[in-house]
């Protein structure tokens, strides 16, 4: 399928994945729609439970009990993986789509060496001999730019050091050539410096082979590191989808302006640094209306009597607010930082 | 693991384990040459005499039996009654040495039977969880319902009198510590963000419980065998010295304690006149326990990460 000459990967149409625990259904991702492009990036930003990592998780069909997926689609290639088994999941997980996981400290298995773990994957996917895996798995930990690949390979993680640990898990994540990567907060637990080196080494990677990324943060430097299209997410849905430039720029939802205007900055002589008041719903009991009514500096008895709709404002740039013209107005006062 | 063995020989109660346990290794190994059989069955227990009253330690052999090997022929290799004759002059000495045999065949294939059911099952309940988890856990609770001994004994007398017998007892009333312990631990290790790796990489199920899971898990079902090699001993000793154990005359240490039953008080006026008879089957199963518990004590403290003070 190809749309606006971009070649179409993933899509994920209306998804919802609910949580039924003792004390309620926990709507965790409700009615999510994105999509990916061949070679492109897309960023999927939001606070800490705002459903995220679910939504990563089930795409890759990972959720485990009591999370289960209960309506929507994610067409990959073409195909509904909702409707696969767990058998043809498998040869999806890890050949067509991989996964990079927030903590390299503990997404290694300790008793286990580099090798075997990236070379597990390989002989899987590919049927090759253990010494064929090992010698691809020194290949690939060459590539992630370990040193002494050689010597590494047989190296358990805590002879690791953090970064490298996480190069690892990209060496992982890349070695069976995935079409698309989806990286769960890669940088999180990284030196500010190394975080710039791994995202260089993931964008590197991905673009030899034209592959495709999601890349889940909460960190806004990340995104407008790397991300072609952003799909901003609040209280488990989408709240506002654009690119990158769009979103940086004129920004049209609360939440995202109030975001962005809450990165400190050396410019500007501000007094105090703008946050978001409140913290993150309880899924359990979402308010009505708007889900971001209570912390909305905007909001209106509309906002707090029914929930806007994802709707269309110019090609490309999809917002779920009523009030989009109020935000307007402030976004011409000109406090965003920009790309 | 170079550095488990180094320990396990530098702590001072592990060393005497480990001791105690070669010389019983020792012992397993030259039963022939210390004990030499008798008869075409090497677990019988000769007898040195057909009294019924035990004999002293240094009890030769009496006239009588000799002249039934001499008319069948069998060489006398060995006709010294060293630690004395237990009731209906079963020479002691030679059950202790190769019950020692009995005893390591008993501990070491019921534990490592038991271990791997219970391992088995206890890996499968907590990895799958839900229904499978219930109905599994549901099954161990049932099994562990039961007094151990008492179980194990009915079981053993409705299957009949025989060393095997006693092993499957033991190894069905046995694995429900080994699955609840490995339940917990892979209950605990599944959540690890190295398993979502592997599942994300495709691996599965299977090999994630082998390969991932049980490598990270086994240690403490470890300790635990080691520890319960000792108890299982004494648990088959106990069957025998019940009379439900192995059969009459079999070389095993339980049986040999039963044998003393009778006369560990003494006769009137010489109290403790037959102490041999309880007393050197009774050492050994002491030290044999001892051996066990000790190693397992120190694998414990050194397996343990709480105990090692890394934790």
């Amino acid at each position: 399928m190809i749309i606006n000459n971009k070649k179409f990967v993933l899509g994920v149409k209306d998804l919802k994945t609910y949580f039924f625990t003792e004390d309620g259904v926990v709507k965790a991702v409700d009615g999510v729609d994105f999509e990916v492009y061949q070679g492109e990036t897309l960023g999927l930003v939001g606070e800490s439970g705002c459903g995220k990592s679910v939504t990563a998780f089930s795409i890759m069909r990972l959720l485990d009990y009591p999370g289960k997926i209960v309506g929507g689609e994610i067409i990959f290639k073409g195909e509904n993986l909702l409707t696969k088994n767990d058998a043809e999941m498998r040869k999806i997980r890890g050949k067509e789509i991989a996964m990079i996981f927030q903590e390299p400290m503990t997404a290694l298995n300790p008793v286990l060496t580099v090798g075997f773990q990236i070379s597990e994957a390989l002989m899987m996917h590919f049927k090759i001999s253990k010494e064929e895996a090992i010698k691809k798995s020194v290949e690939l930990l060459k590539k992630v730019g370990i040193p002494m690949p050689e010597q590494r390979v047989d190296e358990y993680s805590y002879q690791l050091s953090g970064g490298m640990r996480q190069r690892v898990m990209i060496a992982m994540a890349m070695s069976c050539d995935p079409v698309l990567l989806i990286a769960d907060e890669p940088t999180t637990a990284l030196d500010v410096t190394i975080q710039a080196q791994i995202l260089d080494l993931m964008r590197s990677l991905l673009r030899g082979l034209n592959g495709s990324l999601i890349m889940i943060t909460h960190d806004l430097g990340v995104i407008a590191e790397i991300a072609d299209r952003i799909a901003v997410m609040y209280a488990s849905k989408i709240v506002e989808y654009a690119d990158k430039k769009t979103i940086f720029y004129t920004p049209l939802h609360p939440y995202t302006f109030g975001l962005l205007t809450s990165i400190p900055r050396l410019d500007l002589d501000l007094k105090r640094l703008d946050v978001i008041p409140g913290i993150v719903p309880n899924p359990l009991h979402f308010p009505s209306g708007c889900k971001f009514n209570p912390r909305c500096r905007f909001a209106t008895n509309k906002c707090r009597e029914e929930e806007p709709p994802l709707t269309k404002v110019e090609e490309g740039h999809l917002v779920r607010c009523w009030n989009v013209d109020k935000v307007v107005k402030e976004v011409k006062k000109g406090l965003l930082v920009g790309v | 693991m170079n550095r488990t063995v180094r320990k396990l020989f530098s702590n001072a109660s592990s060393l005497v384990g480990i001791v105690l346990l070669f010389i019983f290794i020792i012992i397993a190994i030259l039963a022939p040459v210390i004990a030499p059989p008798l008869s075409d069955d090497p677990y019988q227990v000769p007898r040195m005499s057909w009294d019924v009253n035990p004999q002293p330690p240094g009890f030769l052999m009496s006239d009588n039996i000799r002249e039934i090997y001499d008319f069948m022929g069998t060489e006398i290799k060995y006709d010294k009654a060293i630690c004395g004759t237990a009731e209906g002059g079963y020479d002691i000495f030679y059950g202790l040495m190769w019950g020692t045999r009995t005893a390591f065949r008993i501990g070491l294939i019921t534990v490592a039977v038991a271990g791997l059911i219970g391992v088995f099952i206890g890996s499968i309940s907590a990895y799958f969880g839900g229904w499978i988890d219930e109905i599994l856990m549901r099954i161990t609770d049932i099994f562990l319902s039961f007094p151990f001994l008492i179980a194990a004994m009915v079981l053993t007398t409705v299957l009949g009198r025989g060393l095997d017998k006693v092993m499957i007892a033991l190894i069905i009333f046995g694995w429900m510590g080994y699955a609840r312990l490995i339940r917990g631990s892979i209950l605990s290790a599944k959540e690890e963000t190295y398993v979502m790796a592997a599942k994300a990489l495709g691996v599965k199920d299977i090999r994630i419980i082998w390969k991932h899971l049980l490598p990270n898990t086994i240690f403490t079902v470890l300790v635990q065998a080691t520890m319960s090699i000792g108890s299982m001993v004494i648990t088959a000793a106990a069957l025998s010295f019940l009379g439900v154990g192995a059969p009459l005359g079999y070389a095993d240490w339980g049986q040999m304690v039963s044998f003393a039953r009778n006369w560990i008080i003494g006769a009137p006026g010489h109290a403790g006149q037959y102490w041999y008879t309880v007393f050197y089957p009774g050492i050994f199963i002491v030290l044999f326990v001892l051996a066990w518990n000790l190693i397992g004590d120190t694998l414990r403290d050194i397996l343990d990460p709480r105990l090692r003070g890394e934790l």
